[in-house]
């Protein structure tokens, strides 16, 4: 019997007005495999990460993660159960060091209503956020404000945070959008580490990227699933060439 | 030489100043300077609480001014009507305050930018109004007299009170102390860096399991602590509230305070305050529209120092040590 999917999405719809962004999506993410979400320009992936994790409400349908429904959980709630997101726009604390960024995403975990205990003495966030500042390839710009950062650095940061609150998943939104060929290649590697240890979600219109890391692949359209299966499956799904290649006679 | 030092020295500095005040301000100026030292250091609360929730979440309030008022009513209040005694009335202006803050805090923090300093006008507004028409128990627009109860009393003839003007300026001065190192310890704490995160990026921050609204009500209720202990000090220092001090324009002289300053520096808002209260008290009766003067000093520090007078100070030590430093590194260099 496989194991219990640690994501299910059941009959997800959010409407904007009249626009169905998400409009009926049934999916569910399997643990042990780096899933990724493909799909043109308006078809709903980042709407759907926006419901999963909590930053947009749905309007109708479930969203259970590791079995509990957190559909009407809030956004720190979600994160602390263990799942965590990186954003489209990137997005760090850029007036703070790149420890300090890393320090209170570890700090979250043991919680910072502590008024009266000093910050320097957390020896867990300390810790974890030296450890994984060295892990993400920053340990030479620990002392750096955030907005000192190239923009493929702050990428790793913004990573590095999702992974100081010790997630069980991750989803990244578009990780190496705007990057040259050097920071993608770096992202890549990164991610690909990254999916030994946990799991992963990746929105991601590079195809030779999805097709190249992935081994499970869901394919929206109009706010819908339209297909998913492996890499060779979706390369060759008719309907998949035609939505989103948007050419049926290729 | 570094920064930490100097900024030390220069907090070193302040403290002993502050502690021989009594003699020293009547030798330099006049005695009269004592009370109006006293007054800066209680006004700057007032201006530290504005700071606190501007330049550390990211807060523009300007209702702190309601904070203060309630501290004040709590105190007259709890001495000339409820014949508290002086700790009691002390602890009700504070509670007074605090608890106004929880309450207006819970809706006010739901909001940010403009809606929340809008709200924030709105609910001193209305709570001025009130005090203004509650004539019996607020005494409205002649305030609420009262006399000073004793601090201490020993037996029948030893008597500690605030009618007398030492124990009066040390009982401020230990108050307010105890404000600000109550704050830098909280600055230095996960929740200080806490705040500093909900400011930098609030959406970020809850993704990282953060709860804003629930930090953000924290700082809200901490920022009407420090308000309210400013409003029952200056209650005691004055023997009277009246609900003119909580009216709005008593908060944007906070927030103008706080900025010339500098947020989100820990003694900024003692800069900002002492420097306009002298200038009021030194150009006010030469020449009647001085607050012109003090609106270009604004525009001038908004423009040309937009961290306020620290920000400044912050910059001119650094690049000072940073000078000498170079100095030194080069005069030991065996090879020049």
């Amino acid at each position: 019997m496989n194991p219990p999917p640690i994501l299910e999405i059941a009959d997800i719809e959010r409407h904007f007005g009249g626009l169905a962004a998400l409009d009926g999506v049934n999916v569910s993410v399997n643990s042990g495999k780096l899933t990724a979400i493909i799909g043109p320009n308006g078809a709903g992936k980042t709407t759907l990460f926006n419901v999963i994790t909590g930053t947009l409400p749905a309007s109708a349908g479930q969203v259970k993660f590791q079995g509990q429904d957190i559909t009407k959980k809030a956004v720190h709630e979600i994160n602390k159960l263990g799942l965590a997101r990186t954003l489209q726009i990137k997005s760090v604390f850029n007036g703070m060091t790149v420890l300090e960024n890393l320090w209170i995403a570890a700090q979250s975990r043991d919680g910072v209503f502590k008024p009266f205990q000093r910050a320097t003495n957390s020896k867990r966030a300390n810790e974890t956020a030296d450890r994984i500042c060295e892990e993400m390839g920053l340990a030479h710009l620990a002392n750096q404000e955030a907005s000192n950062l190239s923009y493929g650095d702050i990428a790793l940061l913004e990573m590095g945070l999702a992974l100081a609150t010790e997630p069980k998943l991750l989803l990244l939104d578009e990780p190496i959008c705007g990057m040259g060929p050097a920071e993608t290649e770096q992202t890549v590697q990164k991610i690909q580490d990254l999916a030994n240890k946990i799991d992963i979600v990746i929105i991601e219109h590079d195809i030779e990227v999805v097709f190249d890391i992935s081994e499970d692949i869901i394919v929206m359209n109009l706010g819908k699933v339209l297909a998913r299966g492996t890499p060779n499956e979706i390369a060759n799904n008719a309907e998949v060439r035609a939505a989103y290649l948007g050419d049926a006679d290729a | 030489m570094t920064p930490t030092k100097i900024n030390q020295f220069g907090i070193l500095a302040l403290v002993l100043f502050t502690l021989i005040a009594p003699w020293a301000l009547p030798f330099i100026v006049d005695s009269f300077w004592v009370e109006i030292y006293s007054e800066m250091l209680i006004w700057s609360l007032l201006a530290a609480s504005v700071n606190l929730l501007f330049g550390y979440v990211g807060l523009l309030s300007f209702g702190q001014a309601l904070f203060f008022g309630m501290g004040m009513y709590g105190v007259a209040i709890g001495v000339a009507k409820l014949d508290f005694s002086f700790w009691p009335a002390f602890g009700f202006g504070i509670f007074s305050g605090t608890a106004m803050a929880a309450i207006t805090g819970v809706f006010a923090v739901r909001l940010t930018w403009h809606y929340f300093a809008i709200i924030t006008v709105v609910f001193s507004l209305i709570f001025y109004f009130m005090a203004l028409s509650w004539k019996p128990l607020t005494g409205g627009d002649d305030g609420l007299p009262f006399s000073m109860p004793p601090m201490f009393s020993f037996g029948e003839n030893i008597e500690l009170s605030l009618t007398n003007s030492t124990i009066q300026y040390y009982f401020i001065v230990i108050m307010v102390g105890l404000c600000y190192t109550l704050m830098a310890i909280v600055m230095k704490s996960p929740l200080g860096r806490a705040f500093r995160t909900v400011k930098e990026n609030d959406k970020r921050a809850s993704l990282i399991g953060l709860n804003v609204y629930l930090i953000r009500l924290t700082a809200f209720i901490c920022a009407g602590f420090i308000a309210s202990l400013s409003g029952s000090l200056f209650a005691l220092f004055g023997r009277y509230a009246s609900a003119s001090y909580m009216f709005y324009h008593v908060s944007g002289e906070a927030v103008v305070w706080a900025i010339i300053g500098g947020v989100g520096t820990l003694l900024g808002p003692i800069v900002g305050t002492s420097l306009l209260i002298i200038l009021r008290e030194e150009l006010s009766h030469v020449w009647e529209h001085y607050q012109l003067l003090v609106g270009a000093i604004v525009i001038i520090v908004v423009i040309f120092a937009p961290k306020g007078l620290g920000g400044l100070w912050h910059g001119i030590v650094n690049q000072l040590c940073n000078w000498v430093n170079r100095k030194t590194d080069n005069s030991e260099d065996p090879k020049l």
